[in-house]
Order: structure tokens, then sequence, then C-alpha cells
């Protein structure tokens, strides 16, 4: 990586702050509201940056369980193979793979949502 | 533009025989496909609330015409359904465009105080089993004068949105899986009912009693009744209260209490599930839709842009219903 500190996380880190602790007091309800939804996308991208790459590799090596393919698969792959009835919807392979890769997903979108919470728990 | 909205107010009411001056006309925040506005009705007997909805042209394929919303609240007021009565129905051959006029009615909508402010706290146990009443008393509405609605067989619903999920263009495996389940399920023998469509805090009206309203009903159409109960148990609709399964404030031996009391269907909390399922994926399509409502330019918004991030809360609830066991 070429380029300095702060990185793309603490540049946003920084937004964050910003816009929490100098903007949201000078804003009227409705746009407070909005600001939360700000930093709320901010926050997803943070930890897209941090955790994307693994958590993608990790999604192809659940996918590579369920369906063969020659290189490696894609999502789109994984999901028309399912739509096609390809697939067993009973396969463990499968289940594990759904799982896994949901919780991937809203373990960046949204740490804090309640089924998340409860099935990592 | 409020001075405008008046004087068009004042002449639609008094065309109706109702007269009097229009007076604190406010704007209330709501849906962002139609106008909501709230205004005293003044003459020289008495003051009375009054709520002016109109839609904006621009709604949701889903959505049905505002002005058959009020034709739906007459006729399931009739029923003894809580909802406000109509006082003007235009259409957008008039001045006041595709809207209608209703008498307020006193009442909370905001999920997140329901649940939280010590003031609701007495109706919180209360409301599962009105809840349960007042959608049976909806699906018992007489469908004659309702013709004009949409009518969805299950079968139908699921195709309509797997369509929808597709143009899209985004796959994800935990629809497709979805789809598929669904299209496997049985859903009874039921009566084609009139459903709500969007039953649900946020769309009801509370106070310390309980349920004094439903409003919303631009989702409504003719279909499987269950829709409607399965709906209101979606974790998507229990604001955080995961635990109490119908909508955060209660529990569904109540709801089904409730309706099968008040209901000639009797229902179970298995068919519930099956719907709870659909609702899940439909809240999951309609997020999609909102965010490439976004992303194709037609509307730039933040929010519109965020909702896209919460199809993921939808597969990890449909995850965890189909398999992992949750409720």
């Amino acid at each position: 990586m070429i380029f300095d500190r702060p990185t793309n996380i603490e540049l946003i880190s920084a937004v964050i702050d910003f816009l929490d602790l100098e903007i949201k007091e000078e804003l009227p309800p409705h746009l407070a509201f909005k600001l939360r939804i700000v930093t709320n996308v901010l926050k997803i991208v943070q930890r897209e940056i941090d955790l994307g790459d693994t958590l993608s590799k990790d999604a192809q090596d659940l996918i590579k369980e369920v369906i063969e393919s020659t290189q490696e698969p894609s999502l789109i792959e994984f999901a028309s193979s399912i739509k096609e009835g390809n697939i067993d919807l009973d396969k463990e392979s499968l289940r594990k793979a759904l799982i896994g890769i949901t919780k991937s997903k809203i373990s960046v979108d949204n740490p804090n949502y309640s089924t998340f919470k409860k099935l990592v728990e | 533009m409020n001075e405008d909205l008046s004087i068009l107010l004042s002449a639609g009411l008094s065309k109706q025989g109702i007269n009097g001056s229009i007076e604190n006309l406010e704007p209330l925040t709501g849906g962002a496909s139609k106008e909501t506005w709230k205004f005293n009705l003044v003459n020289s007997s008495k003051s009375s609330r009054m709520i002016f909805r109109r839609g904006s042209g621009a709604e949701s394929s889903l959505a049905i015409r505002t002005s058959d919303e009020a034709k739906i609240q007459e006729e399931v007021l009739k029923k003894g359904v809580p909802v406000p009565e109509i006082v003007l129905v235009s259409n957008s051959n008039n001045d006041l465009g595709n809207s209608y006029v209703m008498k307020f009615i006193e009442g909370e909508t905001i999920a997140r105080k329901i649940l939280r402010d010590e003031c609701y706290k007495s109706a919180l146990p209360l409301l599962a089993h009105q809840c349960g009443e007042a959608i049976a008393k909806i699906h018992n509405t007489p469908l004659k004068n309702l013709q004009f609605l949409p009518k969805k067989s299950p079968i139908q619903l699921i195709e309509d949105l797997y369509l929808l999920y597709e143009s899209y263009k985004q796959p994800s495996p935990v629809f497709e899986y979805a789809y598929r389940w669904l299209k496997e399920q049985n859903y009874g023998n039921f009566e084609d009912s009139l459903v709500h469509g969007d039953f649900r805090l946020g769309n009801i009206l509370v106070n310390e009693n309980g349920l004094t309203g439903i409003i919303d009903w631009e989702l409504a159409h003719i279909g499987n009744p269950i829709q409607d109960l399965g709906w209101i148990c979606g974790n998507s609709w229990r604001f955080g209260n995961s635990k109490k399964v119908v909508g955060g404030f209660g529990d569904i031996e109540d709801l089904i209490k409730g309706y099968n009391g008040i209901s000639n269907e009797k229902i179970n909390a298995e068919l519930i599930k099956t719907w709870q399922v659909f609702g899940t994926f439909r809240w999951g399509v309609i997020c999609l839709m909102q965010a490439y409502a976004h992303l194709n330019g037609s509307v730039n918004s933040i929010e519109k842009a965020a909702i896209g991030r919460r199809v993921s809360e939808t597969e990890i609830d449909i995850v965890d219903l189909l398999l992992l066991g949750g409720d």
C-alpha cells in the first residue's frame, strides 16, 4: 500500500466523529435523523473495507462445497444453481453455505441486528 | 402552497355540503410517496380535526390508488373495523387530485414510542388480541363493493415478487432458496378476503387502551387472508423486541385467539409461519426496490441508498426461520 496514514478506515472514523460531535447538535430533528443514517452508512463502509475480502473468500470456499465449478465460483453461479433446481434443498453443504454467507453479510451491514446477535451468542 | 391547498380543501368540502374555514393546515411526516396534512375545520358551532391524504403520482407499483384507500375504509368501517371516517373522496380529475379527507383519530403511530414510552405500558399486553380481532374483521368484509382491488393467489404473489427481485439482477442465494421453498408450501383453502397488506406498528394507531385505528391501506388487495397475520409476525416489524413475535409487543397465542374469536376461518401457528417467510421475502424485495429507485436515479436519497443494505436483515431472518428453527 503506497498511501500514508490516516488509513481509509481512520479517515472515515474522523468523518464520523466530526458529524457526531460537531454537526449533530446543530441540526433540526428531521436532519439529525438523517445524519444517523449517514453515520451508519459510513460504518458499513468501514466494516466492508476491514472484513470484505476475508468474508468474500470464506463465501467462495463455502460455495465450492456445494457446486462443482472449474474456477472460483461466484454468488451469481451459486444463486442460479439453486434457482435451476440443481441442488437438493436438504443438502447439508447448501445449508452451511447459506448460513455462513448470510451471517457474513449481516456482520458488515448491521452487526446489531437482533437475529444476528441471537445467532452469534 | 398551503394557502392554495386551504382554498381547494374548503371548496371541495363545501361541494359536499360541509362548510367551514380551514385552519392550522400542517404537513405530517409519513410515507415518501404520499402527502399527509392535518387541519381543523372550523364553523360557527365547532372545530373538527381532519386529515388530508393525497397521492404524489409516484407511488410504488405495488400500491393502489389513493382514492381507492378511502373506499376500503368506508367498507371496513361498516364491519366495525376501527378506521377514520371518510369525509371527502377526490379523484385525479378534480382540483384536489387523487386524495381524500378523513376524520382525525387520536393515537400514536411511531413504533419506538409505543414500545418504549411509559404511557403505552398498559396497552401492550392487550394489543396482540386486539390486532387479531381487527384483522379478522377486515377479512370478514364483504367484497361486493371492492371488486376494483387486485386479486392475487399466494402463488401469483410469490411469482410477482420473484419477478421484481429478478429484475434488479442482484442475485441472492437465500431469496432463491426461499422462492423454491415458498412454492412448495400448502396455503390452505381459504376464501378470498380483503387483505390489508401492511398491518403492523407504524400503520396502526395506539393509545393507553390499545388499538384505536388502522391506516395506510395502500397495499390492500384481495387474496389469502393469513398473509396479514404472517406479516405482523415478521422480525422486521418487531423493532428490536425480537422475543415478542407479534409486532414486538405480543405473543402469537393472543393474536390467534383474537382472530379465531371473530373469524369464520380457524388458523394455527404453522400457517402463520409460512406467511411469515413470505412476508420476510416480500419486505426484502421492497428494500431492493427502494434501493434501486436510488441507484437507477429516479430519486437521489440517502435513506433509499441505505435501505439496500437492509436486504441482508431479511436474508438472516429467512435463514433463521427455515434453517435454524427460529420463530
